[in-house]
């Protein structure tokens, strides 16, 4: 396995973050080490503070890493700015969060279109219509984030997400602002979304049960990955 | 394209976050588009108006003397000529003994020239009659018929003056207009030799013939004239210069307004783009690069500052039209009313490139913040906006500072000015992180509360900054205009000195000044009286060198521009100092010897041993300096810049000029018996002039106030700017402590804590740097007195400094009123 071997799309080395200076400094991430393949799903578990959404920062670019490598779909995290790491997500790469982060100001389709819209797509609002439609939300193409309920906000950040048809999916936490019912209709959503685009999906949670139903579970603690299993799990 | 697309999106969301930089660039654009609008209208009224201003195309003005013939000839080459002399007389109802001194103007039949010449009711000026303002009329209850005296005689009213046409150009009067025929004149009895007057020669040029032409024929036939030319293109220069100088430096009160403006501008963007951070990462997230953020960013401030802009001109250009609905009568000219698009322009400009120099640097941090925001609140941004941005705030801010220097006439005023105002923000700049420094090195105090109100003024994010250069900015304003005022307030009882004289009286006959002195002597024994020797007349060379020859007249040379008084005397003057050379012997009586104004020397570079020729009634003295003298011209007694020794003028045509000193209660008494037995003296109530000057210093302060308080209105802005920005801070502060168990009064002490540890220091600067501000303008700008009034300038700092208190508490109180539940929910 090598950073340009294509059918890896995650190669992180000897990876740690410490934020803060001088005594006021913490370590984050202290080591890690992690290979994921097309296609996979992984689920990253651990407790709070266990560096999980922090590990996940940095595989989507979002963080930089204080020393280590980060490879993912070929490309060396660690030698890109902040606006190469922007291009380099630009249809590659899908987040979903834990806090939806919509734009306030723009209604559900303009939300889904603006990935299409920065990575050049030409029908960009028409591809939007489709995935908001795909995801149950076709009736609400023109109401703002602040019309909708939680469930839809994150059915919304999901169609985003994966609207560009990603290689590699990241989702943080996508359930945790939501109820039990409204979370597993999602978490359906997003296996279905991923299952049809064929992307790679790493999913961060600290419930087990949501994780079992990834191919591999990586369990981290005190900012280092302490077990990493397949669970056979056929999403 | 894309960038746009976004900027439109976001800006649907509404405009409720920039609305500071609206506010604030409204403000100051409208102030700088008024001034410059009111300025042009009033400066193209003069010039549209020249010809009636100047009563002619071209006018010749003489002083002490009429026109000879080949000069009178000279002129009638030119086109049709009018004739008119300008003089002071006392003036009063006939039989009776009350008079005032009028300003008399003797008109022959061509006069007006141009424009119309009316009386009330339509009446003509027939010969024998006088046509009298109305303040005349008033004053002597007179009325169509009445009889007035003017020297020796009776004139029969023909009514009050309706339109005169050139009113505007003559300037500042000391008393009410009255208008004779100028055939009427001699038996008067006003005009003998050494009388003061003025006879002006106006021409309605011939066609073919030009102002410039005429005016170089006329020079070049009669170059020792001693006349003063002018052509309609500058019918009242003294006005004209008023306007444009007052213009000006309201444009840089104006200016003060647009950067106090600025500094709400960055307040602005800066905590429009910090709510906007969430939307910002989301967007890097996406793959959005900080090159289209920036660029949607700015086409978002860009929009709403050309739309400021468009508001804030159009409101400048409708001022004229308010000020002549409102205050019309105390302006010299009506305005040409219109829209002037140069300065109009130049203040769009002024707010485009205040906005782009202070909103660059917020926006350009806010595009660096990493996408990390997303999840982390407390991510700092490490990285400095780059050296194009750099460049491009310094470029804006160099053209400011060009287009503010190069438009000013004097362009090292308006560089000081600059410099201070920059200086002055460096200043408070650097107070804050002084401040700020001190804070978080002190010992922390016990009291939860102290130690909380002392890290509001230094923790991450504190708004120290930004609060400090706001408030600084206005109370250093406050303190400027406070300091000015209390000048011009008491400038006219303070330049009353307690030996200030009653009376001017002008043109004594020189043959009568021995019955005067026994006039006053009788009616008001004790009197303190002093008379001088008075004649007038122009500096026509200095060393050899005419005056008429000089390329470059430096400004402070005074006694080169127009007629100068004269006077001679045995003995040094008792209010002057000797500053070089001797006194010359009391029975002086050799070649011609004067006695120079020191600082007139030092403008000419003159020292004793030079020479001045000055034209007395057309004859030329060549006479040497044999001293310098330095004078306090403060003394409101009679002073000579040019004081010749004995032996020269005496045998000139001349009269005698008297101050005298009497009690209240001697006025009456004294004006009555010195009219009476010489009805062609004028006597000057000193209290009426320091009237006139205080109606005119009141006058300019409320034109200063009105630019000044928008500068004001826009630190107030920038203040409650501020102070909402750190509004959802504040919130949340008190809530934890709330929820801690602190109560609403405890939270507020510790408000007022950190408000008046602010407000006192910034105070503090403000006195002294609005001091400074202040000192400069009165001595240097107005030239007048340095005597301020302290009381109300600390206290007018003082309640700005309270009303922020105020400002800090009332914006605190929605964060104890707040229930903590429904805050911690949506926070």
């Amino acid at each position: 396995m090598t950073a340009t071997d294509p059918n890896i799309v995650i190669d992180a080395r000897n990876v740690t973050l410490r934020l803060g200076q001088g005594e006021a400094a913490v370590d984050i991430l202290r080591g890690v080490d992690l290979c994921v393949r097309a296609g996979e799903s992984v689920a990253i578990l651990g407790p709070s503070g266990s560096g999980k959404s922090s590990l996940m920062a940095l595989l989507a670019g979002l963080e930089r890493a204080s020393s280590g490598s980060v490879f993912v779909a070929g490309q060396d995290f660690a030698r890109l700015n902040e606006d190469r790491l922007a291009r380099a997500r630009r249809g590659r790469i899908g987040i979903v969060l834990q806090a939806f982060h919509l734009i306030p100001t723009m209604t559900a389709l303009e939300n889904v279109a603006v990935p299409l819209e920065l990575a050049g797509v030409a029908d960009a609002f028409g591809r939007a219509r489709a995935e908001l439609v795909a995801v149950g939300l076709g009736h609400r193409l023109t109401h703002y984030p602040a019309q909708l309920s939680g469930g839809e906000q994150q059915r919304v950040a999901l169609a985003r997400a994966t609207a560009p048809q990603p290689i590699l999916l990241f989702a943080d936490e996508p359930t945790g602002n939501l109820d039990a019912a409204t979370g597993s209709a999602i978490v359906e959503l997003m296996f279905a979304q991923v299952r049809a685009g064929a992307a790679t999906l790493v999913l961060i949670t600290h419930d087990a049960g949501l994780a079992a139903l990834c191919g591999r579970i990586i369990e981290m603690k005190d900012g280092k990955i302490v077990r990493d299993t397949l669970s056979g799990a056929d999403r | 394209m894309l960038a746009l697309r976004f900027a439109l999106r976001e800006l649907r969301g509404g405009l409720s976050g920039l609305r500071l930089l609206a506010v604030c660039l409204i403000l100051g654009v409208a102030a700088l588009a008024a001034v410059g609008s009111l300025s042009s209208a009033i400066t193209t009224g003069l010039v549209d108006r020249g010809q009636l201003i100047l009563g002619g195309d071209v006018e010749a003005r003489l002083t002490q003397r009429v026109a000879t013939v080949p000069e009178r000839a000279a002129f009638a080459a030119q086109g049709e000529v009018s004739e008119v002399l300008r003089l002071r007389a006392m003036t009063g109802k006939a039989g009776a003994s009350d008079r005032t001194l009028a300003e008399l103007k003797a008109v022959d039949h061509a006069y007006p020239l141009y424009g119309r010449f009316a009386l009330s009711g339509g009446a003509a000026l027939a010969p024998g009659s006088a046509a009298i303002a109305p303040a005349l009329a008033e004053r002597f209850a007179l009325k169509r018929g009445d009889s007035i005296t003017l020297g020796n005689r009776a004139f029969r009213v023909a009514g009050s003056i309706a339109e005169e046409p050139d009113r505007a150009g003559e300037g500042f009067g000391f008393g009410p207009a009255v208008i004779i025929n100028l055939d009427d004149l001699p038996a008067t009895g006003l005009i003998e030799p050494g009388s003061l007057f003025r006879s002006h020669y106006r021409i309605k040029l011939a066609a073919g013939h030009t102002p410039a032409a005429a005016q170089a024929a006329l020079g070049s036939a009669f170059p020792d004239a001693g006349w003063q030319l002018q052509d309609r293109s500058n019918g009242a220069p003294g006005t004209r210069q008023f306007i444009e100088r007052l213009g000006q430096f309201l444009t840089l009160v104006g200016l003060t307004a647009l950067v106090v403006a600025g500094v709400g501008v960055g307040n602005g963007v800066a905590s429009y783009l910090d709510a906007k951070s969430a939307t910002i990462a989301t967007l890097k997230s996406l793959g959005a690069d900080s090159a289209l953020i920036f660029a949607s960013n700015l086409l978002q401030i860009a929009l709403v500052a050309l739309g400021a802009v468009a508001i804030g001109v159009s409101l400048g250009a409708a001022v004229p039209w308010l000020v002549v609905q409102f205050a019309g009568s105390t302006l010299p000219v009506p305005p040409a009313l219109g829209i002037y698009p140069q300065p109009l322009l130049t203040s769009a400009a002024y707010g485009l490139l205040i906005a782009l120099a202070f909103a660059l640097w917020p926006l350009a941090q806010a595009t660096a913040m990493p996408a990390a925001r997303l999840f982390r609140d407390s991510v700092e941004v490490r990285t400095r906006p780059g050296i194009g941005i750099l460049l491009l705030v310094v470029g804006a801010i160099g053209i400011i500072v060009a287009l503010a220097v190069l438009q000013s006439r004097d362009r090292l005023f308006a560089g000081g000015f600059v410099a201070a105002a920059v200086l002055l923000l460096a200043l408070l700049a650097g107070l804050a992180a002084a401040i700020r420094a001190v804070a978080a090195r002190l010992p922390h105090p016990k009291s939860p509360l102290t130690r909380l109100a002392l890290a509001n003024l230094h923790r991450p994010g504190a708004l120290t900054r930004q609060l400090v250069v706001a408030l600084g900015l206005g109370l250093t304003l406050f303190a400027t205009l406070s300091v000015i005022e209390t000048n011009l307030n008491g400038q006219i009882s303070r330049s009353l000195p307690a030996r200030a004289p009653s009376f001017f009286i002008l043109d004594i006959p020189t043959d009568g000044i021995d019955v005067f002195r026994d006039v006053l002597a009788r009616t008001a024994p004790g009197a303190a009286l002093r008379t001088v020797p008075s004649l007038r007349g122009p500096v026509t060379a200095v060393n050899g060198v005419t005056v008429a020859s000089m390329k470059n007249i430096p400004d402070d040379a005074w006694i080169l521009k127009g007629d100068r008084g004269l006077s001679y005397a045995a003995d040094l003057p008792a209010d002057n100092k000797l500053a070089a050379g001797t006194w010359w012997p009391k029975d002086y009586a050799g070649p011609p010897l004067i006695s120079l104004d020191e600082k007139a020397a030092q403008a000419l570079g003159l020292k004793v041993g030079d020479t001045l020729t000055v034209s007395v009634l057309g004859v030329d003295i060549t006479a040497k300096i044999a001293n310098l003298r330095a004078i306090d011209w403060g003394t409101m007694g009679f002073n000579f810049a040019i004081l010749f020794a004995p032996g020269t003028l005496e045998n000139a045509p001349h009269t005698w000029m008297a101050t005298v000193a009497v009690t209240p209660v001697q006025e009456r008494g004294v004006s009555a018996a010195v009219t009476q037995a010489f009805p062609t003296a004028s006597l000057v109530r000193v209290r009426d002039v320091l009237g006139q000057v205080g109606d005119l210093l009141t006058q300019m302060s409320a034109a200063i106030r009105a630019a000044a308080s928008v500068t004001v209105a826009a630190g107030i802005a920038v203040l409650i700017g501020a102070l909402a920005a750190s509004r959802r801070a504040r919130i949340y502060d008190a809530v934890l402590l709330k929820v801690l168990g602190a109560t609403r009064g405890q939270i507020m002490r510790a408000t007022l804590i950190e408000y008046g540890l602010l407000a006192g220091v910034v105070a503090g600067l403000a006195l002294g740097l609005g001091t400074l501000a202040g000192w400069f303008t009165v001595t240097q700008v107005l030239k007048l007195d340095w005597a301020p009034s302290w009381p109300p300038v600390v206290a007018t700092v003082l309640v700005g400094a309270a009303v922020t208190i105020l400002l800090g508490l009332a914006g605190s109180w929605a964060a104890l009123s707040a229930r903590p539940n429904q805050v911690l929910r949506t926070l």
